[in-house]
């Protein structure tokens, strides 16, 4: 034999040469925990009516759990009847005692009575129904039974009850007091048999197809939906070990394998088990189907396709494109439309993590469209609605197609779907800076009833949606002020997305930000610097971005100045317009602070020209803000009161607590300085204003607890209090500044020159 | 390491000679070899004895006054020896319950292994015939030695108490391995090894659990000449060929030079790293000596099978059947012989043949994955594959063969993944390199498609193909220099292995070398490339008319010198200037190796 062979030659006549591993087929068979089962079946249709209605709903719900579940101890069945019906739980166990103690014969006879229950003119069971299917499955499997192996269940039927009772025994025997050498030997057993007898607990023995297929239907929805409630990883991968120990043909189990994988970001062996599990899906599909071969070029399409997947989870990008370039040369090989399209829609992420296109991904729309694949096609239009949204296309259109998917969605109730649509919602309103908005839609998914809940019983709550919307309420509670709020928001995420889980990275992000946020309104910037790495890490673009800020603050302003042209040079590239705007209003400010307004005014105009042009209000209106700042020391205070008033509303509307305490600070400077013009009496009248507004000024800055903006307003209040005469208030101003200032440290900005 | 052991077991222990590789004293050796085998059989190893003996008529033969004195039996022996002698009977016939029955209670150390072992068997056999039972889904998977838990229970008592000597500290070993206890199960047989070093079984097991270099660095071993059995054996397990048959090479120069053994695990040796010649050749002399083996005879029917050698293997197949036709060997035998015939399904059926005697025989499940190949029946390859790398994950055969179903249904990306494992466990196999390479060329992946092919050059290639398709690519790439280069070397490694086979690329390559130079207006070396061409048929005329060009030019320009250089191409002038060095470089792939 060559170890490889090279050449191939093709005949037709042999196609089957398929090694049955599994020969048996079985899906089923009968063990001691399922004939415990039988016993209190039948111990049920001999109640009859003698059960009370509460008892016999209470069964009732217990069964189909014990039906599908694994096989388990007599004691811990025994409590699970106790619960329901201790009368009913006694005679059980007295029928497994008679069966036990007594011969074979009576398990023999015990079967052929149960198949009596389906006889008669009207029958305990009906023969369809999942009672009866269970006892019809039982019997079928017990007839299959060759002579030794009716023995050998009789024999386990025995030890099963056996067990049962010694450990009965054991627990009493404990209350006396045993001979200690007795008990030596005891000690010896139970030591050697230790490592044993744990992996017996692990796993009541091997589970039979059924249990198993139960087993994983429910672990991995419980994965997709709420993945706390699932066994942790370890124990998981252990059972499922376990499982394929004993069945290695079971290929679902090694999917389940790789989700599992999945969870804790292990590469190689979730590559591994998707692998294995479509290796193993070709065989199954090819015998399936009658025209083998469709069958399994079926699933080397899709296994191709979910390689691709896995790589583009793990960010490998490239791997992940030669993967779905197979994937689609062999559907269209096929002519496989519905995969197609799969790949399609695969193929816009991987593009769009590349460079942009929306060609794709319209076509992609239309086409799913086409095959009636409303999933992909919603899908595609939630995309294509993000990415419009990111290139400033008309709000009011953007909204109309969300709405129109929404339809859709509804229609088909893809409830997954709902909770995506809505997320996007609550991020697009809050790129428009519309933050009440954005908060009623966050509410709305919260409070929302999911559709999940109807079917399952399970909340679909660990999604992605659900992260962002947690994560975008967090810092909108923080943006006001309420941090105990948003601190709670967190510590909620963090419980229902550990941080090795997928979406822990979206909280990590928002967490950083918001702290890094309360670190520079207090002016601890080196707490801010050291959580610049950390942001960093999470989302680079934001991490500069932040660094810049920091160095800003710290009077660094050649520093932040190249940091920050740089990061609008690569903004520009990769076209992040809301980081364009944001970066640009930091030049200003930074060339502002450096006395150069001038130079200011141009670099504002075209942010707010590009705010506008995308439609990103709440940029828009910070810009008009520091286009003001700039007009008032430009000495033309009343054009910027004039477009002061543009600003205020939205701000006031919208805006965080912080921004609102700046806009009326401002609003002050500028009616002051307007206020050198007027008449005494008018003047007198604008100053006070003036205060009034420095005085709302002064509450929202206390509410974010932002020492610096304070001790400047008392200040300008001071001042304004002097002129008007009234020395009582302004020493009161003067009295809190002074305690301000002495807690501050001075910095190097004339306190009338800054904005913010 | 285990002092203290009863008075009984001192005395019928023979003390090992001297330190590792001491084989001064062959006689000595024989003696221990002869009583060790004797001492084998009574407890019913037969495996063991057998090596034991075969190795033992491999050395001169002792005088009569030098021959091992018979084992001096104790007190306990002389009053077991009733249940023994009839329970060593009922053994020697398979009736293992009825053996046990009759050896409990006994007290002496042989009776009590033999006591053991046959519960042991029993619980194994038992096993086996449930496995077979047709319908057995009732505990599938749960099927196994229900004796092994007391065993081991009782066994560690003793082994607390220090009461077992050699055999039933294997024995125990034994029943830890079969519980999955591997780590146990090593100490156990280590400490076996020291007790009695002269026990193959104990070593042989030790084999099978010891899976990488490093834990073998970590063992402490007895120091005797057996070590160096245990470790030529073991170097050949994990593929360390070059120490492995250096260790044998030693072993014959001892004096071992006709032990049927030690040539066919040298032969063994010399196919795993494909010396195909040698590894025929010895098989050839082993066959010689031993004709009636069936041992080993599977890989010497894979090595008939690569050369193709159609009445040795015909002739090997019939012989073997007459021997005995229910082996697992000769299932594979004839396996081969139908492949080689093309007749596949034949094939497939023999090597279904040799699972069925003997489930956890390899290498028929890989080979059954090559016969569905060739029946282009690609789920059932795909499926014996994977059952050949759920017996041995290290099955490299199996890993590249499932990476070649892929590649058949076009999914190179997909059959990547396969072959690296593949590569991974032979890294220096150039045939894994060279599919790796091509698959990378089908993904347009040049980069890494050179590196793959350089390293396959590199490693020793087998088929020679990977420098032409090397050069191919430089080609592609427009690197005529580099392409030009490899097609030298090409040509050169060709010419050099002095081989006359009609090599295909041959004319390719004198062709670009021809055009090559000529574009390098290198008129001398251009000719005699162009001349070389003339010899191939597909070349000729293009050879013919590129000779026309070069006269032509040369008669324009002026005469160079006429003293034509010895072609370069051959060995004797190795003018390449700048020859890049067989160097082996580590691969390093910019995928994503999981």
């Amino acid at each position: 034999m060559a170890s490889v062979h090279e050449s191939l030659y093709f005949n037709p006549m042999l196609t089957n040469g398929v090694v049955h591993a599994n020969v048996f087929g079985v899906r089923d068979w009968v063990t001691p925990h399922k004939m415990a089962l039988l016993v209190l079946l039948s111990e049920l249709g001999r109640a009859g009516a003698q059960l009370g209605l509460l008892e016999r709903r209470r069964l009732n719900r217990l069964l189909l759990p014990l039906l599908q579940g694994p096989d388990m101890a007599l004691s811990r069945l025994r409590k699970a009847i106790e619960e329901c019906c201790p009368h009913l739980a006694g005679s059980v166990h007295i029928r497994l005692k008679l069966m036990a103690e007594g011969e074979l014969k009576d398990m023999e006879q015990f079967f052929d009575d149960l198949s009596d229950s389906f006889s008669g003119t009207e029958p305990e069971v009906h023969k369809t129904s999942v009672v009866g299917l269970f006892l019809r499955h039982m019997i079928l499997a017990y007839n299959k039974l060759s002579f030794s192996q009716v023995y050998k269940l009789y024999t386990a039927l025995q030890q099963y009850f056996q067990k049962d009772e010694k450990k009965n025994g054991a627990d009493e025997s404990e209350m006396e007091l045993t001979n200690p050498e007795e008990l030596d030997g005891k000690m010896e057993k139970e030591e050697l048999d230790g490592p044993l007898r744990e992996e017996e607990i692990a796993c009541s023995g091997p589970l039979s197809q059924k249990q198993a297929e139960y087993f994983l239907s429910q672990q991995a929805s419980l994965l997709k939906n709420d993945e706390t409630k699932a066994l942790a990883p370890a124990s998981l991968q252990k059972e499922l070990n376990n499982l394929l120990k004993f069945n290695p043909d079971f290929a679902e189990a090694h999917y389940l394998s790789y989700l599992n994988s999945l969870r804790v970001q292990d590469v190689f062996s979730s590559t591994h088990s998707l692998l294995h599990y479509f290796d193993r899906l070709i065989l199954t599909g090819a015998e399936s189907k009658s025209n083998g071969d469709e069958g399994y070029g079926r699933s080397l399409r899709y296994a191709a396709l979910n390689l691709a997947a896995l790589h583009c989870r793990f960010g490998h990008y490239q791997q992940a494109e030669l993967a779905l370039q197979e994937a689609i040369r062999i559907a269209q090989e096929s002519n496989d439309h519905v995969c197609l399209q799969h790949c399609l829609s695969w193929l816009y992420i991987l593009e769009q993590k590349i460079f942009d296109s929306c060609v794709l991904l319209e076509h992609s729309v239309n086409k799913s469209l086409h095959f009636g694949l409303p999933y992909l096609a919603s899908l595609g239009i939630q995309s294509l609605v993000q990415q419009r949204a990111f290139a400033g296309k008309a709000a009011n259109k953007l909204m109309d197609a969300l709405k129109d998917s929404d339809l859709l969605h509804w229609k088909h109730s893809l409830s997954e779907l709902i909770d995506i649509s809505i997320a996007q919602k609550t991020a697009i309103w809050r790129l428009y800076g519309r933050s009440t908005m954005a908060l009623q839609q966050a509410q709305t998914l919260l409070s929302m009833n999911s559709l999940e809940a109807v079917n399952v019983g399970v909340q679909q709550n660990n999604t992605e949606s659900f992260a962002v919307v947690l994560c975008h309420l967090a810092e909108l509670h923080a943006e006001q002020g309420y941090f105990a709020a948003a601190s709670e928001i967190l510590k909620h995420l963090k419980e229902r997305f550990p941080p090795n889980s997928q979406h822990a990275q979206l909280w990590m992000l928002f967490d950083q930000k918001i702290q890094f946020e309360r670190a520079m309104n207090d002016g601890r910037y080196h707490v801010a610097d050291s959580l610049v790495a950390g942001i960093t890490a999470l989302n680079s673009i934001e991490g500069v971005y932040r660094k810049a800020i920091v160095l800003k603050a710290q009077n660094q302003m050649s520093e932040a100045h190249k940091l920050l042209q740089k990061l609008l040079v690569h903004c520009q590239k990769i076209k992040n317009t809301e980081m364009v705007i944001s970066v640009l209003l930091s030049i200003a400010e930074l060339y502002w602070r450096s006395s150069c307004h001038t130079i200011a005014l141009p670099v504002l105009l075209q942010a707010l020209a590009l705010a506008r042009e995308y439609s990103l209000q709440y940029l828009a209106s910070e810009t008009v803000l520091n286009l003001a700042f700039s007009q008032l020391i430009l000495g033309i205070p009343e054009q910027a009161l004039n477009i002061l008033h543009m600003a205020i509303e939205p701000v006031l509307a919208h805006g965080a607590v912080l921004d609102k305490g700046c806009a009326m600070f401002l609003v002050a400077k500028c009616q002051v300085a307007s206020a050198a013009s007027y008449t005494p009496q008018k003047k007198i009248e604008a100053l006070e204003s003036a205060i009034l507004n420095l005085n709302e000024a002064k509450t929202y800055f206390a509410k974010v607890d932002c020492k610096e903006q304070l001790r400047d307003v008392l200040y300008f209040q001071a001042r304004l209090f002097h002129t008007l005469g009234k020395t009582q208030e302004r020493n009161k101003c003067a009295m809190l500044f002074r305690q301000l200032h002495q807690e501050l440290p001075a910095h190097g900005v004339p306190l009338i020159n800054a904005f913010k | 390491a285990v002092i203290g052991r009863a008075g009984a077991m001192a005395a019928a222990m023979v003390v090992a000679a001297g330190g590792g590789g001491d084989f001064s004293d062959l006689r000595e050796i024989k003696k221990q070899l002869l009583s060790v085998a004797e001492r084998s059989r009574e407890r019913g190893l037969q495996h063991s004895g057998k090596w034991a003996a075969e190795l033992a008529f491999a050395l001169e033969p002792l005088p009569l006054s030098e021959l091992p004195p018979p084992p001096v039996l104790t007190e306990e022996d002389a009053r077991d020896l009733d249940a023994y002698t009839l329970a060593k009977s009922y053994f020697d016939l398979k009736e293992y319950d009825r053996a046990a029955y009759f050896l409990r209670g006994c007290k002496s150390q042989k009776a009590y292994f033999l006591y053991m072992y046959s519960r042991y068997l029993s619980g194994e056999k038992k096993k086996d015939d449930e496995t077979v039972d047709s319908l057995g889904p009732l505990e599938k998977g749960q099927v196994k030695n229900e004796a092994l838990r007391e065993l081991r229970v009782e066994l560690s008592k003793k082994h607390k108490a220090q009461e077992l000597d050699g055999f039933g500290l294997y024995l125990y070993g034994v029943v830890l391995r079969k519980l999955d206890l591997v780590k146990e199960a090593i100490d156990v047989f280590v400490e076996a090894a020291h007790v009695l070093p002269l026990h193959w079984g104990a070593w042989l097991e030790l084999c099978n659990l010891i899976t990488d270099k490093e834990m073998l660095k970590f063992l402490s071993l007895p120091d005797t000449w057996m070590k160096e059995f245990f470790l030529a054996h073991i170097y050949t397990e994990l593929q360390l060929i070059e120490e492995a048959l250096q260790k044998y090479q030693s072993l014959i120069d001892a004096g071992f030079s006709k032990s049927t053994y030690i040539i066919s695990q040298i032969a063994v040796a010399y196919h795993n790293i494909r010396d195909i010649d040698k590894a025929l050749s010895i098989f050839n002399e082993l066959r010689k000596q031993d004709p009636y083996r069936i041992e080993n005879m599977d890989t010497f029917s894979n090595l008939l099978y690569v050369r193709s050698m159609k009445p040795e293997l015909s002739y090997l197949a019939h012989n073997l059947c007459e021997i005995d036709k229910y082996r697992v060997e000769t299932c594979c035998v004839i396996g081969n012989y139908y492949s080689l015939r093309s007749q596949h399904e034949k094939a497939a059926l023999y090597f279904q043949r040799a699972l069925k005697l003997n489930p956890r025989y390899l290498g028929a499940w890989t080979l059954m994955g090559h016969e569905y190949m060739e029946m282009k029946n690609t789920s059932a390859a795909i499926q014996a594959y994977r059952h050949a790398i759920e017996v041995n994950k290290r099955d490299y055969r199996a890993w590249y063969g499932l990476g070649q179903t892929y590649e058949i249904l076009k999914m190179p990306f997909y059959c990547l993944y396969y072959y690296r494992r593949a590569h991974q466990l032979r890294p220096n196999d150039s045939r894994m390199l060279v599919a790796l390479g091509e698959c990378y060329e089908k993904l347009n992946q040049l980069v890494e498609a050179k590196k793959c092919y350089w390293r396959a050059y590199a490693v020793g290639d087998v088929e020679k193909m990977a420098l032409v398709k090397l050069a191919k690519l430089h080609e592609q790439l427009n690197e005529s220099e580099q392409a030009a280069q490899c097609y030298i070397k090409y040509i050169q490694d060709i010419y050099s292995c002095g081989e006359v086979v009609e090599h295909l690329e041959v004319s390719t390559a004198f062709r670009y070398l021809a055009q090559y130079y000529f574009k390098c207006k290198l008129w001398d070396e251009a000719s005699a490339c162009a001349q070389k061409c003339c010899a191939f048929n597909d070349t000729r005329e293009e050879g013919k008319a590129l000779l026309r060009q070069i006269l032509q030019l040369r008669n324009q320009g002026e005469t160079s010198s006429t003293d034509v250089a010895a072609p370069f191409f051959l060995p004797a002038s190795l003018s390449a200037n700048n020859t890049p060095t067989r160097r082996v470089s580590p691969l390093n792939l910019s995928s994503v190796t999981p």
